[in-house]
């Protein structure tokens, strides 16, 4: 095995031996479990520094076994898997220190740190797969390594929703699955980064291989929760905060998008997707997407749930970049991939910190939290003004590439698209942040707020009234507001939200990386 | 070393602001001398070429040219001078110097910047920034001013986000000139500036998108007042300088600013002469001074090649307006804290003169600014009517005169002292400072203590002092940083005539009014009359109500969509409730059935797969 093959191997078995160790641990050897996951946890980051500095040199990274007739595992670092997995290694770092802190284990941390490393795993392996087989290989395996995740809490309303979860995914997977198996009956292989070959065959079969693309990206809108498939996310949101932050930010949700991405960019190629003429019904559906989640968004008092709705329309931003035509918008999507994943996580941090610090899951519960949790809320307000779009974030970054592509590419509606989402994103983020700064601490929890129709639904609200495992202590506070282990990672990520915007146009960052990539898609 | 010295004016408020947030004794001077270095760069002009900074935002560039300079002299002034002002303020409240200081840093962006991103940056980082400060005292009022000026800045952020994005997309370029030139020629280029002209004109006042601005401006304390109404009004004016073709003639925009300026010159007076609170009277001078930069704005996008004369006019104007009105904002904070009771006398004949500038009486630096702004649109104007249009711009010094008597009036009675009786005005909004008991502040050998301010209120009172001087005297030389494009008007008859006229007709209906009320005694009583601030926006509340009274009566079906509408309303009022029809639909896409019918999907697609098959 070459050295580079090795690299590869060795980050995908990072996670993994981390997850096998943590398992065999007894309950009580926390130390030690802590210091095998957060160890683990830079090592890969280590890795995954490596693995791009040796991509930038120009070193090549491929572990090839074959698998089945005709298609091969293949796990290898292009530009796009990398940009995936440098995004996937930080956060799980960042999340495994959050995670340590929120106690999210409950008494079951073997357990939960476990299948933690296992979906860290499997996310390396969705980022670096180089053909559709072992994407989707990989893309199974996580739905199974998240379920426990997601069903942590345990009780009726957990169940419940890991079952509308695993319902979805399992349909979406069988979508992906079939499509797969037509395309490598129609090309023969299911390579990445080799669009000519599919280009070829679908000069013969447009009609076969236009229905392969929309099986392709059904199956994957399942998971990148495009309207009308997004109805488990909402559901899933009984998981731990930890988890909720990285099922949005890097690991399911993503997944999804990152596997549309994928398909259009190295399978299909743009050009060719353009050509069937599936760009345009796949922006509409992103448009109504971003539109409908931000509605719903609106509508949702329960803090999580809010958030939950804003990743089905914040993601979509990601697909809209993708099926508008050009260098600009490309690469707008492309680093709101990334962007994305770092302004949720830390919502989601924030969100987490309030219920276990404070209780507050609702929005209308915020008043005055700004003063108990100042560092918090102070991230939890940039990644919030990051989501409206606002300047100097990474939000804005990422809105004006997808604005200026769509002009670019002819398209102005798309401006409208993001001046509407922007509006609707303010008036339901910008409530919370002048709850939280500009108003007097408050009794939380009015009765009639809490009447919300959403309590008598499944799985809706993070209400602990059935069977779970009730929350734990709320943890200690020390010198800070919060647990050191809490505050962070999510003050890192929230400072990056800023950093990154403010420094877009520097060598080395999200924005420039995209330009990059994107430039080399672009060629012909 | 030259990039940081150009950056100073943004980077330093930001450091301060962060400082502001930790150290409680650095707090309370900070925000007086953050804006120092830019009132330097602005004193000493650009040092050199500006500095390469594309590593920063989508790459940063800067400018300082003949307008930016001018307005960066009297913006950085009038921040210190409302930063000094704010020392106690600052001093006892962390988050409020810290957005004080992020606001400023905004505003002096908004100033310095040499490329559209940066420019929309520092304005977005500004208005949203500004929230803070309108909402600062917390009272229902200020609350209710916060949340009408939050739902018109995201309206007007949105606008700009879309203006700018597209603007980019067809100029492919983020130079002003190549934006405007672009704009000019494309042939949407009419639309996206009418996206331009909504978003910019929400902060500068445009009417009828102004029913924010006499809730906002005086719920702030008055120390941010006076930056909101004299400073940060100006950025809206600004940005349309920099990116609104004024070379080529728009005569439809131009037209419709044209009428839209002298809308606001008007109403601003009319309705600020039926206010009982000083702050709101100042917020619609405001609004009335702002219709005559618009009006102007509006002349010179109708006419072709006008892009240097406008730009400077406008200046110009809007530099002795911000000096003044920051000076009359100051003022009233002064009144209510007492300081100069015991001269009242000195303080009201200062606060006369300054309004006298205000309405351009002769040899005042108000008189300058206003020939020079006349004689501008008398040369650019295009169409019928010039006269008229020339009579008309000269006539609201009368107006103006009237709004200062009111507010002479209004602040006739020494205000209260710490132990006196109680307030014969009504000021709704407070001013932030309270009064200290401490009567041996001043040592006695200082002077009388009964003329010198108590020590506490002494950065106020020097602050309104030294704007009240700039205000008089900054008329003169100020605009003419742009070189020789444009002449400071000639000392003759005509032009001092011109000054003259108007401010003597409206003492005399002032003294009419004065005659009357003393014979006659016909004071409203309080209450009466009162055009309660915002006035557009009482319609526009009124109509909602209205609309929904009406849909409810209609029938069960209009009903529902607007109770859906409700509840959007609601939302955005805090009162969040689930709209019920977005749920039903959620309800029908989210049963399980979905992930069913996608199955069926996919055994569908299996049996077409096999028909296509080879």
């Amino acid at each position: 095995m070459s050295g580079g093959a090795a690299l590869v191997v060795l980050l995908l078995a990072t996670s993994l031996v981390t997850a096998a160790v943590t398992f065999v641990l007894p309950e009580h050897r926390e130390a030690v479990r802590n210091a095998v996951n957060v160890g683990g946890a830079l090592l890969k980051v280590l890795l995954t520094s490596l693995l791009v500095f040796g991509v930038f040199t120009g070193a090549e990274f491929e572990w090839r076994v074959a698998f089945l007739p005709g298609a091969d595992l293949v796990l290898r670092a292009d530009p796009i898997p990398l940009l995936f997995v440098f995004l996937s290694a930080l956060l799980w770092l960042t999340t495994t220190v959050y995670a340590i802190g929120y106690r999210a284990g409950d008494g079951r941390s073997s357990r939960f740190f476990g299948f933690f490393g296992l979906c860290a795993s499997m996310a390396v392996g969705i980022a670096l797969a180089g053909n559709l087989v072992t994407f989707l290989i990989f893309y199974e395996l996580l739905t199974v390594a998240t379920y426990p995740l997601v069903v942590h809490g345990g009780g009726q309303r957990a169940r419940l929703g890991g079952r509308t979860y695993v319902a979805y995914a399992t349909a979406g997977g069988a979508a992906l699955l079939f499509g797969t198996a037509w395309l490598q009956h129609l090309v023969g292989s299911t390579e990445f980064g080799d669009p000519a070959t599919v280009t070829a065959v679908a000069t013969e079969q447009p009609l076969a291989m236009t229905a392969v693309f929309l099986v392709l990206i059904t199956g994957l809108a399942v998971k990148a929760v495009l309207v009308p498939l997004h109805g488990w996310l909402p559901k899933a949101m009984v998981a731990p905060a930890p988890v909720s932050a990285l099922l949005h930010a890097v690991a399911v949700v993503k997944a999804g998008v990152y596997g549309i991405v994928r398909v259009v960019h190295d399978l299909y190629g743009m050009a060719l997707v353009d050509e069937l003429g599936a760009l345009t019904p796949l922006a509409v559906v992103a448009t109504v997407t971003i539109v409908y989640g931000s509605l719903r968004a609106l509508t949702r008092d329960d803090l999580k749930g809010r958030l939950a709705y804003s990743t089905v329309s914040q993601l979509s931003y990601i697909v809209l970049g993708v099926s508008v035509f050009g260098l600009t918008s490309t690469t707008g999507g492309l680093v709101h991939l990334v962007h994305q994943g770092i302004m949720k996580v830390t919502l989601f941090y924030g969100a987490g910190i309030l219920d276990r610090q404070l209780g507050v899951t609702r929005a209308s519960q915020m008043d005055g939290v700004g003063r108990r949790l100042p560092l918090t809320m102070a991230a939890f307000t940039v990644a919030a003004l990051g989501m409206i779009g606002f300047p100097p974030t990474v939000g804005f970054v990422s809105k004006y590439y997808l604005g200026m592509g769509a002009v670019e590419a002819g398209q102005p509606w798309v401006v409208a698209v993001l001046a509407i989402s922007g509006a609707l994103n303010a008036s339901y983020f910008l409530p919370l942040i002048a709850r939280a700064w500009f108003r007097p601490a408050g009794e939380p929890a009015d009765a009639e707020v809490v009447a919300e129709e959403g309590d008598n639904r499944v799985g809706m609200t993070t209400a602990t009234s059935d069977d779970a495992v009730p929350p734990g202590p709320a943890p200690t506070r020390g010198r800070w507001e919060t647990d050191r282990w809490l505050l962070l990672p999510t003050l890192s990520t929230g400072a990056s939200v800023l950093a990154l915007g403010v420094l877009a146009g520097a060598p080395g960052s999200p924005l420039t990386w995209a330009a990059f990539i994107a430039e080399e898609l672009m060629q012909p | 070393m030259s990039a940081l010295w150009w950056l100073s004016p943004v980077l330093l408020p930001l450091l301060a602001a962060g400082v502001a947030l930790v150290s409680g004794r650095a707090r309370a001077w900070l925000p007086a001398v953050a804006p120092l270095p830019a009132l330097l760069l602005a004193v000493t002009g650009p040092p050199g070429e500006p500095p390469e900074l594309s590593w920063l935002l989508i790459g940063l560039e800067l400018d300082l040219d003949g307008i930016g300079r001018p307005l960066l002299l009297m913006s950085a002034l009038v921040w210190a001078a409302a930063g000094a002002a704010a020392r106690r303020l600052c001093a006892t409240d962390r988050g409020f110097a810290a957005l004080f200081l992020v606001t400023m840093a905004g505003n002096l962006g908004v100033l310095i910047a040499g490329d559209l991103i940066t420019l929309y940056a520092s304005f977005a980082v500004m208005t949203y920034a500004a929230y803070g400060l309108v909402v600062h005292e917390r009272s229902p009022f200020a609350v209710r001013a916060g949340r009408v000026y939050m739902v018109l800045a995201v309206l007007g952020e949105v606008a700009l986000l879309a203006g700018v994005m597209l603007t980019v997309g067809i100029a492919d370029s983020t130079a002003f000139e190549d934006i405007a030139g672009a704009l000019a020629v494309t042939d949407g280029g009419r639309a996206i500036g009418g996206l331009l002209v909504v978003g910019f004109g929400i902060k500068a006042g445009l009417v009828p998108l102004h029913l924010w601005l006499p809730l906002a401006h005086p719920a702030a304390p008055v120390a941010a007042s006076a930056v909101l109404s004299a400073a940060m009004i100006k950025a809206g004016l600004l940005g349309w300088l920099r990116l609104l073709p004024l070379q080529e003639a728009w005569s439809g925009w131009g037209q419709t600013l044209l009428v839209l300026g002298l809308t606001g010159a008007l109403l601003g007076i009319v309705v600020g002469l039926t206010q009982r609170d000083p702050k709101v009277l100042l917020a619609y001078s405001s609004i009335s001074q702002m219709g005559l930069l618009i009006t102007l704005v509006g002349v010179g996008l109708a006419a072709s090649d006008a892009s240097g004369p406008t730009g400077l006019a406008a200046a110009g104007y809007a530099v002795h307006h911000g000096l003044a009105k920051a000076a009359l904002f100051l003022g009233v904070g002064v009144y209510t804290s007492g300081a100069l009771a015991a001269a009242h006398r000195m303080y009201l004949g200062a606060t006369a003169l300054v309004g006298l500038s205000l309405a351009a009486a002769p040899l005042t630096g108000g008189w300058v600014a206003k020939q020079t702004l006349k004689g501008t649109v008398e040369t650019l104007y295009v169409g019928p009517g010039l006269a008229g249009l020339s009579v008309a711009l000269t006539a609201t010094g009368a107006g103006t005169t009237l709004l200062i008597g009111r507010l002479l009036r209004l602040l006739r009675e020494p205000p209260e002292l710490p132990e006196g009786r109680p307030k014969p005005v009504r000021v709704a909004t407070g001013s932030g400072e309270e009064p200290t008991p401490a009567d041996g502040d001043t040592p006695a050998f200082l002077g009388t203590p009964r003329l010198l301010p108590r020590l506490a209120e002494r950065p106020l009172v020097g602050s309104w002092s030294l704007l009240t001087a700039a205000a008089l005297v900054g008329g003169w030389g100020l605009h003419r940083f742009g070189g020789d494009a444009i002449a400071t008007p000639e000392i003759e008859v005509a032009s001092l005539w011109d000054g003259l006229w108007p401010v003597s007709l409206g003492l005399l209906l002032l003294a009419g009014v004065a005659w009357r009320r003393h014979h006659f005694g016909l004071d409203p009583p309080p209450g009466r009359g009162e055009i309660p601030a915002g006035d557009v926006l009482l319609l526009v509340v009124a109509a909602g109500h209205r609309l929904r009274v009406m849909a409810r009566r209609v029938e069960p079906v209009a009903a529902r969509t607007f109770e859906t509408l409700r509840d959007t309303r609601e939302v955005a009022e805090h009162r969040i409730r689930p709209g019920p029809g977005l749920d039903r639909v959620e309800e029908l896409i989210t049963r399980w059935r979905s992930a069913g019918i996608l199955l069926a999907l996919v055994g569908a697609a299996l049996i077409v797969a096999l028909a296509l098959g080879r």
